[in-house]
């Protein structure tokens, strides 16, 4: 897949600079100007965590402003935590740089006309903004932007093995040794017979295809047991001694379990006027809990989503451009990959990340009426891989055309699969957990290459500070963040005749 | 004796955690919001604690659209006084999220408020 184009890229990034060509500048203040626009009519916000608020403000229980409270309160840290220094650090825009701020942006205009004005604002800054704190980083005596391509291999590698954790975690000692065995292997293998792919890459889909199996297994035999029980329980129901007696299964009831949604006076909840289908969940299926104001609320949701269909194909087909025009990274390791021009890598670590946030995006989405910014995130790799900005518009209003329709379908089958929705927990586990020792390690090898010793010393304590203090920057930002600051401080050190860079 | 519910991105290690404190009349069970949703709501469980990285999303997952937000609190990423989620409880908050980086210094706090009302 490394073609002349990847050529091309490594070539952009080897020249260091954050060439923001006029498409992409255009793109990223037209995107933001849209995102904040849908954020204002509460279609899309790219904080899951924002996301959930959103029904209340929906329904007129709350106002513009206490939701646009919310909404900072969750994401400033992400803001200044992680975004702003992943985007110094890597020379490539993010989604928490770009999309969180116009979440807020559209959330707190008070009026329609004025979000997408802010957001295009917003869009603006970041362009400009980002490009010249590149340009004046390389222009440094000691260069810790370059210093920061270090990144990238410990990213690589580590990330590789986080399928491992998840089945560890998930499943325990047993499979998790055979995923470990498994995906070490694949990667000696690919080594020897494959030097131009990437080690990691079978390794990889190896390890998720063992996790996502383990899963649906287990939620399989779990179905079919509790398909048993009910079995079970109707047969006792229908209290004929003589069925019982011909079927000859001992009735495994327990009585805690008893059909729950009938004996379940439900309290008058908030939502309750949503609710008022008085349908008894008549089927049941006994994982799926099918209380109908979940089911009411969904299908709510999934209907209003559906309605803004065309706004969604457009805000698809922006983010997808977005990535395809390469100056834009979704996942938090993805910057450091798209910015040495590693894009085939980028869309696989990106593509696994995916499913990590898949079921929460759904859920969230479903439970409020409001989807993600990006989607599943599939919209990333795509665009990382697509050829053409034009094939990118187009494929990203198509997935984004599918994501939305397919969302009601998605919920439900995520109802009935709760290890299916635990292990994308455990991903996003795993995955915080790799990226977290590779990004400090990656940094500490940025600290080696600018300043040495005192380099290690300078970020190493800034790290370990930022933990003692409670942890004012996100950990995973920590690292990188620790890099920037550093690399100020050893200038500081070099105009003031205290420091020699290393390298000239 | 109160059951707590724990879900999202830390609900083994708060689970973990809460256990780990030993404190009397409190049970802590690892579930997840979409069960959780419906336990709370049959009264078969009294709070719920979630994780994850903005505390809030994963954490407080669709509790807030089924449960209402009145129920409903997150810390974000702040750790919360003891006073603060005495306050909390008192209005009648169940669900609180927060972030799974904050774990450790806000499960403990979180656990004792609620078992201290656990008679």
């Amino acid at each position: 897949m490394t073609g002349p184009t990847a050529a091309a890229h490594q070539a952009v990034a080897a020249a260091g600079a954050l060439g923001f060509s006029t498409a992409g500048q255009v793109t990223v203040i037209g995107l933001c100007a849209l995102t904040a626009y849908l954020a204002h009519l509460a279609l899309a916000v790219f904080n899951d965590g924002v996301r959930p608020f959103l029904l209340d403000f929906l329904h007129g229980r709350t106002t513009r402003s206490a939701t646009g409270a919310v909404s900072f309160g969750l994401s400033a840290g992400f803001v200044f935590g992680l975004g702003a220094p992943m985007a110094l650090s890597s020379g490539v825009l993010n989604p928490w740089l770009v999309f969180l701020p116009t979440d807020l942006l559209g959330i707190l205009a008070p009026k329609k006309w004025l979000a997408p004005v802010l957001g295009g604002a917003w869009g603006a800054v970041v362009v400009f903004g980002l490009r010249g704190a590149n340009e004046a980083a390389h222009e440094l005596p000691v260069d810790f932007l370059t210093a920061m391509q270090q990144m990238s291999t410990p990213i690589l590698y580590l990330f590789t093995l986080f399928p491992v954790l998840a089945v560890s975690k998930q499943f325990g000692r047993l499979p998790g040794a055979v995923a470990g065995v498994v995906e070490l292997a694949l990667v000696v293998v690919t080594m020897k017979l494959w030097p131009k792919v990437f080690a990691g890459a079978p390794a990889m889909a190896a390890g998720v295809l063992l996790l996502i199996g383990f899963a649906v297994a287990k939620d399989l035999r779990q179905r079919r047991g509790d398909r048993a029980r009910a079995a079970d329980e109707r047969a006792l129901a229908a209290d004929n001694r003589a069925l019982a007696a011909e079927a000859g299964v001992p009735a495994q009831v327990a009585p805690a379990e008893a059909p729950a949604a009938q004996a379940e006076d439900r309290p008058a909840t908030t939502e309750a006027r949503a609710a008022t289908t008085q349908a008894r969940a008549a089927v049941q299926r006994p994982p799926v809990p099918d209380d109908d104001p979940m089911v009411s609320l969904f299908s709510a949701s999934a209907a209003r989503l559906r309605r803004h269909l065309p706004l969604f194909m457009l805000l698809g087909g922006g983010v997808c451009l977005l990535a395809q025009l390469h100056i834009f990274g979704g996942g938090e390791a993805t910057s450091f990959l798209i910015a040495k021009g590693r894009s085939v890598e980028a869309a696989q670590v990106d593509f696994y990340r995916a499913f990590g946030f898949l079921p929460l995006i759904a859920t969230t989405a479903l439970a409020s009426g409001a989807y993600g910014i990006a989607g599943f995130t599939f919209v990333y790799p795509i665009g990382y891989l697509l050829p053409s900005p034009w094939w990118a518009l187009v494929c990203g209003a198509l997935v984004f055309a599918v994501e939305v329709l397919a969302l009601s379908g998605i919920g439900r089958v995520l109802g009935g699969l709760p290890s299916v929705r635990d292990c994308s927990e455990q991903l996003r586990g795993a995955i915080g957990a790799t990226l977290q020792l590779a990004l400090l390690f990656g940094s500490l090898l940025a600290a080696q290459a600018m300043g040495g010793g005192l380099g290690i010393l300078l970020v190493g304590g800034l790290y370990l500070l930022n933990e003692a203090m409670g942890r004012v920057v996100v950990r995973t930002a920590a690292g990188p963040a620790a890099v920037v600051v550093g690399g100020v401080l050893l200038n500081v050190l070099y105009w003031l005749d205290l420091f020699t860079p290393l390298t000239s | 004796m109160t059951k707590i519910l724990t879900g999202g991105l830390g609900k083994s290690e708060v689970a973990g955690r809460v256990t780990g404190l030993g404190l009397p009349g409190v049970e802590i069970v690892v579930s997840s919001d979409m069960d959780a949703a419906v336990q709370l709501r049959a009264g078969r469980a009294d709070y719920f604690l979630g994780t994850c990285h903005t505390g809030a999303g994963a954490s407080l997952g669709v509790l807030v659209g089924l449960l209402g937000s009145a129920v409903c609190h997150t810390f974000g990423r702040s750790v919360p006084t003891a006073e603060q989620i005495e306050a909390l409880l008192d209005e009648g908050k169940k669900v609180f999220g927060y972030a799974v980086d904050q774990l450790d210094a806000v499960t403990p706090v979180l656990a004792r408020a609620i078992a201290a009302r656990t008679s």
